[in-house]
C-alpha cells in the first residue's frame, strides 16, 4: 500500500476550498456578533437604568447615597448605607454557610457516593433550586424563623460577649435567618456547577495521588480540588449574584428595618428588598433612589466578582495549580485570564 | 446522536417562533380592542385595572367569571400609587388607590383626560392584639397606641393602658409592636390617625405608606402582620378588618374624637365617612372622623377612570369603556351587597349616590356610554 | 534480580499512619454529613409544601381557571388551570430565547473569543448581569417596552423579563463547563482535518452536554419560580390565555396572590400551586436527564 506522496512545500493538496471554510467563518463572525448584541444590549440596560437614577444621585450625592446612614422615604431622604451594609451581611452569610456545605455535597456526590444512591441523591439537591423563591420567604417566616428563635436567643445570651452578636433584641425575621435561607437557596447552584466541574477531573490526577499511597480524603484534597478551583469559584460567584440579588424571599424574612443592622439576630435590610418594597408605591424621586439602589446593587456585584477573579488569577500564578493535560492548560490559561 | 439534539432544538425554535409570529401577528398591543375580549354573544366584556391591594378582592369578585356583573376583570394588586402610575401610562382601563388623587398625580392625568374619582367603599383597620386571657375589646386611645408605637409604652400593664380599662387584668408581658415592612396604604392610614391625633408622633415620624418606625419588627403584608400577632404572645399590630374579622382576631377599641370606644364593626366604619363634605371631584380622605359611632381608623377606596375613556386611549378601546361602566355600576349596586358578605363596610348613601352619579357621567368620545 | 517478599513487617512500612487514617475517616464522615445536612432543609419543605398543599389537589383544582370569586370558599374559587398554562408558555418562550443565545454567548467566550479585551467585557458586563435582582429585569422591561409607549402589559414582555433573568445563569454555567472540555479532544480533532465549527458541534458540545444541561435546568428552574419579573410586565388574568401579547397568568403570580388573602381556601391554593409548580419542575428534571442519558449512549 504506498502513502498519497504529498509534493513537498506544495500545501494546496491539504488546504480546503473557499467554500469548505465558509461554515467556520459563518460560525464565528455568526458568534462574534451575537455576543457584541448581548453587550449592547446590557450596556442599553445600565444607561437605561441610570438615567432613571440620576436624580437620586444628584439629590444625595454619589458618594453620599452609597455611605451616608438615612433610609427615610418620607421625609425624602434617601442614603442607602444600611441597604448596602445589610446585602453585604446576608450575601456574606449566605456564601460562608453555602459554598462550603455545597463543595462538601458535590465532592461527596462525585467521590464517596455509592452508584446506586447518586442519581436519587442528585436529583435531590437539584430540588432545592425548583421551590420558588416566595415559598422560601413563607416557610422561613412561618416555620424555620420561629424554630430557630429559642436557639438564637440562647446564642445572643451565651455569646453576648462577641460585639455583634449579642447585646440586642432577637425578633423573628433577622438577618441571620435571612442569611440562612439565602444559603439554602443557592446551594443547589454552586453545588451542581462544582459537581460538574469535579466530575471532569482526569482519573490519572485522581489514581496518580492513590498511587502514591494517599488516602481517599488526601486524594481529594491534592488531586480534585486543587484543579477545580477555577471552577468552583465560578459556581459561587453564580451563587453569591443569587444572594445579593434575590428580592421576594429575603423581604419577607429580615424584617426590612432601614436602620443600620446593629446584630446577627436583629432586622435589617438588603438593596433588593428595598426596591421590591417600595417600588410599588414610589413616584419621583423615591422611584429614582430605587433604581439608584439597583445601580448600587450592580457596582457591588462587580467588586466581589472582580476580587474573587483576582484570588483566583493569584492562586493560578502561583504555580500550584496541577499543569496536567491539555484539560488543565485550558483551565489555566481561562484562570490567566480570569475565567 | 446529535441528530435528536438538533431536531429538538429546531422544534423548540420553530415551536417559540411559531407561537410569537402568532401571538404578534393576531392583535396589535396598542390599542388592543383583544380579540379575546369582544363579547360575542352574551359573554362578558373583559377590562383591566390596577392599584389597592387592600379592594383587590372585591374587585376580583365584581369581576370574576361567572359574576352577575357580566364583566371579567384582569386585575393586578401592585399598590395604589402603581395604579395611579398604570392608568397614567394607559396600560389599564381604571386604577384604584385608597388615598385621593395627590396635586401632581391630578396634573398628570389631566394632560391625557379629565381624571373622575369615585369613591367606592370602605374598610377599618383594626387594632389587633395576642394576649391570652384579655378579651377583645381592650379600650385604647389614640395617644396611647402612638406610646406603644413610640416605645414609650413598654408592657401590658403599664398604667396608662390601665387606667383606660379599670376591670381589667392585663399581665406584665412586654409588649412586641409589629408593624409593616412595604410601602402600604394601610400604614398610611394608621400613621395618618396617629399623626392626627398625637403631635408627638406627627413630630418625630410622621404619616405614609413608609415611615421610619421608632421601634417594633417590620413584617411584609398585611397576612405578615397578623402572622407576626399571632406567633408572639404580647404581641400587637395593625391589621386590615377583613382579615382580622375573617381570621377572629382580638381587636381593640378604639376612642373616636367624639370620646366614645368603638370597636371595628362594618356599621362602625360605614359611620366613619357621615357627614363628610365632599368636594366637586368627590376626593375625600377620612381623618379622625367626628361621628359619634365612627370607628376612627377607617380607610376610603376610589376607582379612578378618564372621564371620557376612548378619547383618552385606554387600551381596552370601546369595548373597555363600556365594560368599565358596567363593571361600575354592578359594583356600586348589587355588588355592594357582596361587601358585608366579605368584612368590607359600605358607603353612606348620600355618597352613594355621587358615586353613581359620576359613573353615569361617563363618556365616550363627548357622548355617553351605554 | 529477585524482587523481595512481602512480608508483614515489610509491608508495615507502607501502611497509612493512625493519624491519617483517622482523618480521612473523619473528613469522609464529615463531606457525609454536609450532604445530609443539605439535604434536611429540602426534606422540611417539601413536607411543609405537602402538608399545606396536597390537600388543594384534586381534578377540578388542575382543569379549572381561578374563578377571582374569594368570598365564598369551595369550589366557587376554581382552580389554577391558567396559571400552570401560563407558566408553562412563559417559561418556554423564555428558554427558547435564552437558552440558545447563552450557549451562543458561552461559546464564543471559550472557543474564539477567550484573549482578547472584547470578550472580557462581555464576561464583565455577564458577571455583573448575576447580580441584578429579579425584578429589576422586570422593570427593565417595563421602561423600556411598556412606560411610555402606549402599549400594555403582554406575556411576551414577561418571558423577555425571565430570560433576561436566565440568560446570565446559562452563560456562565455553560462557560465554566466548555472551559474544562479537554484541548487534547479539540486538537486530535482539528489534527484530523475537520472544521472548527465540526469540532464544536461533534466534539465540544456534547462532550459538556450533561454539565451544560444542569445549569440550563437550574436556570429555568429559577424562571420558574419567580414572582418579581412579571409583576409589572406580564399582567394578571384569570382566564386562560395562550396569546402572548395579552395578560397572562402564572403560578408564582398566583402563589404570591393567593397567600395574602385572608379566605383559608384561597390561600390552601397557593399552597396546592407551589407544590404544583415543584413537582413540574422534578418533572422536567426528570425527563431531560432520560433524554440526555439515552442520547449519549446512542
Amino acid at each position: 500500500m504506498e502513502a498519497a506522496s504529498i509534493p513537498s512545500g506544495d500545501r494546496s493538496l491539504l488546504e480546503r476550498s473557499p467554500l469548505a471554510r465558509l461554515p467556520d467563518r459563518a460560525l464565528k463572525y455568526g458568534l462574534t456578533i451575537l455576543a457584541g448584541l448581548i453587550l449592547v444590549l446590557i450596556v442599553y440596560f445600565f444607561v437605561r437604568l441610570f438615567d432613571e437614577a440620576r436624580p437620586a444621585f444628584e439629590a444625595s450625592g454619589v458618594f453620599g447615597f452609597v455611605f451616608k446612614n438615612d433610609w427615610n422615604p418620607a421625609a425624602e431622604h434617601y442614603y442607602a448605607l444600611p441597604l448596602v451594609l445589610g446585602t453585604l451581611l446576608t450575601s456574606g452569610l449566605a456564601l460562608l454557610i453555602g459554598v462550603p456545605v455545597a463543595v462538601a455535597t458535590a465532592v461527596y456526590l462525585t467521590e464517596l457516593c455509592p452508584r446506586r444512591a447518586l442519581s436519587p441523591l442528585t436529583i435531590l439537591v437539584e430540588l432545592l433550586a425548583a421551590v420558588p423563591s416566595v415559598v422560601y420567604g413563607l416557610w422561613g417566616i412561618f416555620f424555620l424563623a420561629p424554630k430557630l428563635q429559642p436557639a438564637e436567643q440562647w446564642f445572643a445570651e451565651t455569646f453576648s460577649f462577641v460585639p455583634f452578636v449579642g447585646g440586642g433584641l432577637v425578633t423573628i425575621p433577622n438577618c441571620f435567618v435571612a442569611g440562612l435561607i439565602l444559603a439554602i437557596m443557592i446551594l443547589p447552584i454552586v453545588s451542581a456547577i462544582a459537581r460538574e466541574v469535579m466530575s471532569t477531573v482526569p482519573p490519572d490526577h485522581k489514581e496518580a495521588a492513590l498511587g502514591l499511597g494517599a488516602t481517599r480524603w488526601e486524594m481529594i484534597r491534592m488531586a480534585v480540588i486543587p484543579y477545580c478551583r477555577s471552577g468552583i469559584v465560578g459556581g459561587a460567584m453564580l451563587g453569591l449574584g443569587r444572594a445579593i440579588g434575590e428580592t421576594i424571599a429575603v423581604t419577607i424574612v429580615i424584617g426590612d428595618s432601614p436602620t443600620l443592622a446593629k446584630h446577627l439576630f436583629g432586622q435589617g435590610y438588603t438593596l433588593a428588598a428595598v426596591i421590591a418594597n417600595e417600588f410599588g408605591e414610589a413616584t419621583g424621586l423615591h422611584r429614582s433612589a430605587l433604581f439608584a439602589a439597583a445601580l448600587v446593587l450592580f457596582v457591588l456585584t462587580l467588586l466581589v466578582n472582580a476580587i474573587a477573579r483576582l484570588i483566583v488569577l493569584r492562586a493560578a500564578r502561583g504555580g500550584r495549580t496541577p499543569q496536567a493535560t491539555g484539560g488543565a492548560a485550558n483551565v489555566g490559561a481561562a484562570a490567566a485570564v480570569g475565567a | 446522536m446529535i441528530t435528536l439534539h438538533k431536531t429538538a432544538a429546531t422544534v423548540l425554535g420553530v415551536a417559540a417562533l411559531a407561537l410569537g409570529v402568532a401571538a404578534c401577528g393576531s392583535s396589535t398591543n396598542t390599542t388592543g380592542t383583544a380579540a379575546a375580549s369582544k363579547p360575542a354573544s352574551g359573554s362578558s366584556a373583559t377590562i383591566s385595572g390596577a392599584g389597592s391591594t387592600f379592594a383587590a378582592p372585591v374587585y376580583e369578585q365584581w369581576g370574576s367569571s361567572g359574576s352577575a356583573s357580566g364583566v371579567t376583570v384582569n386585575y393586578q394588586a401592585v399598590g395604589s400609587g402603581a395604579g395611579i402610575t398604570a392608568l397614567e401610562d394607559k396600560t389599564v382601563d381604571f386604577g384604584a388607590s385608597d388615598p385621593p388623587l395627590k396635586a401632581e398625580e391630578e396634573t398628570a392625568l389631566k394632560k391625557i383626560g379629565e381624571p373622575v374619582q369615585i369613591p367606592m367603599f370602605l374598610g377599618a383597620i383594626t387594632i389587633s392584639y395576642n394576649l391570652p386571657g384579655v378579651k377583645a375589646g381592650l379600650k385604647l386611645e389614640g395617644t396611647t397606641i402612638a406610646d406603644i408605637y413610640l416605645g414609650k409604652i413598654k408592657t401590658w400593664n403599664d398604667p396608662a393602658i390601665k387606667a383606660l380599662n379599670p376591670g381589667v387584668s392585663l399581665p406584665s408581658t412586654p409588649i412586641t409592636v409589629i408593624h409593616r415592612s412595604d410601602s402600604s396604604g394601610t400604614s398610611a392610614g394608621f400613621t395618618g390617625f396617629l399623626a392626627a391625633v398625637d403631635p408627638e408622633w406627627a413630630s418625630k415620624v410622621g404619616s405614609g405608606k413608609v415611615v421610619p418606625w421608632p421601634t417594633g419588627t417590620g413584617e411584609k403584608g398585611n397576612a405578615g402582620v397578623a402572622g407576626g400577632v399571632q406567633q408572639t404572645t404580647g404581641a400587637i399590630g395593625y391589621v386590615e378588618q377583613a382579615y382580622a374579622l375573617q381570621h377572629n382576631f382580638t381587636t381593640a377599641d378604639v376612642k373616636n374624637k367624639a370620646g366614645n370606644f368603638i370597636a371595628p364593626s362594618l356599621a362602625s366604619t360605614s359611620a366613619a365617612a357621615e357627614g363628610i363634605v365632599l368636594p366637586a371631584n368627590l376626593a375625600f380622605a377620612i381623618k379622625n372622623p367626628s361621628s359619634p359611632q365612627a370607628y376612627p381608623i377607617t380607610s376610603q377606596t376610589f376607582v379612578m377612570v378618564y372621564k371620557d375613556m376612548c378619547k383618552a386611549g385606554v387600551p381596552g378601546g370601546k369595548s373597555a369603556a363600556e365594560g368599565v361602566k358596567k363593571f361600575l355600576e354592578y359594583g356600586l349596586g348589587e355588588g355592594q351587597s357582596i361587601l358585608s358578605k366579605a368584612d368590607y363596610a359600605t358607603l353612606p348613601a348620600t355618597i352613594l349616590a355621587k358615586s353613581k352619579a359620576a359613573v353615569a357621567g361617563l363618556t365616550c368620545e363627548g357622548s355617553p356610554l351605554s | 534480580m529477585s524482587v523481595p517478599a512481602a512480608t508483614p513487617d515489610r509491608l508495615a512500612r507502607f501502611a497509612v499512619s493512625k493519624r491519617r487514617r483517622r482523618t480521612d475517616r473523619f473528613a469522609r464522615g464529615m463531606l457525609l454529613a454536609a450532604t445530609l445536612i443539605a439535604l434536611v432543609p429540602l426534606v422540611l419543605i417539601v413536607y411543609y409544601l405537602l402538608k399545606k398543599g396536597l390537600g388543594a389537589w384534586s381534578v377540578n383544582f388542575f382543569t379549572t381557571d381561578p374563578t377571582g370569586s374569594t368570598f365564598f370558599g369551595g369550589s366557587s374559587i376554581g382552580g389554577i388551570k391558567s396559571a400552570i398554562l401560563g407558566t408553562i408558555e412563559m417559561v418556554a418562550v423564555a428558554s427558547a430565547i435564552a437558552i440558545p443565545i447563552g450557549l451562543g454567548v458561552a461559546l464564543w467566550l471559550v472557543e474564539y473569543g477567550r484573549p482578547t479585551w472584547f470578550a472580557h467585557t462581555v464576561r464583565f458586563f455577564v458577571d455583573v448581569l448575576t447580580g441584578v435582582p429579579s425584578i429589576v429585569f422586570g422593570l427593565f422591561i417595563y421602561i423600556a417596552l411598556i412606560l411610555g409607549t402606549g402599549s400594555s402589559y403582554a406575556g411576551i414582555k414577561g418571558s423577555l423579563a425571565l430570560s433576561l433573568l436566565m440568560l446570565p445563569v446559562v452563560i456562565r454555567s455553560a462557560e465554566v463547563i466548555l472551559q474544562l472540555v479537554p484541548g487534547a479532544l479539540r486538537e486530535s480533532a482539528l489534527a484530523l482535518g475537520a472544521p472548527r465549527w465540526r469540532v464544536i458541534f461533534r466534539v465540544v458540545l456534547p462532550t459538556a452536554l450533561t454539565g451544560m444541561l444542569t445549569g440550563v435546568l437550574l436556570a429555568v428552574a429559577r424562571a420558574a419560580g419567580e414572582t418579581a419579573p412579571l409583576l409589572f410586565t406580564a399582567g394578571h388574568t384569570n382566564k386562560t390565555n395562550f396569546d402572548l401579547s395579552q395578560f397572562m397568568n402564572s403560578l408564582p403570580y398566583q402563589i404570591y396572590n393567593d397567600v395574602t388573602s385572608p379566605t383559608t381556601a384561597v390561600v390552601n391554593r397557593a399552597w396546592g400551586a407551589a407544590l404544583t409548580l415543584v413537582t413540574m419542575i422534578l418533572i422536567l428534571n426528570l425527563i431531560a436527564r432520560l433524554v440526555a442519558r439515552r442520547t449519549r449512549l446512542a
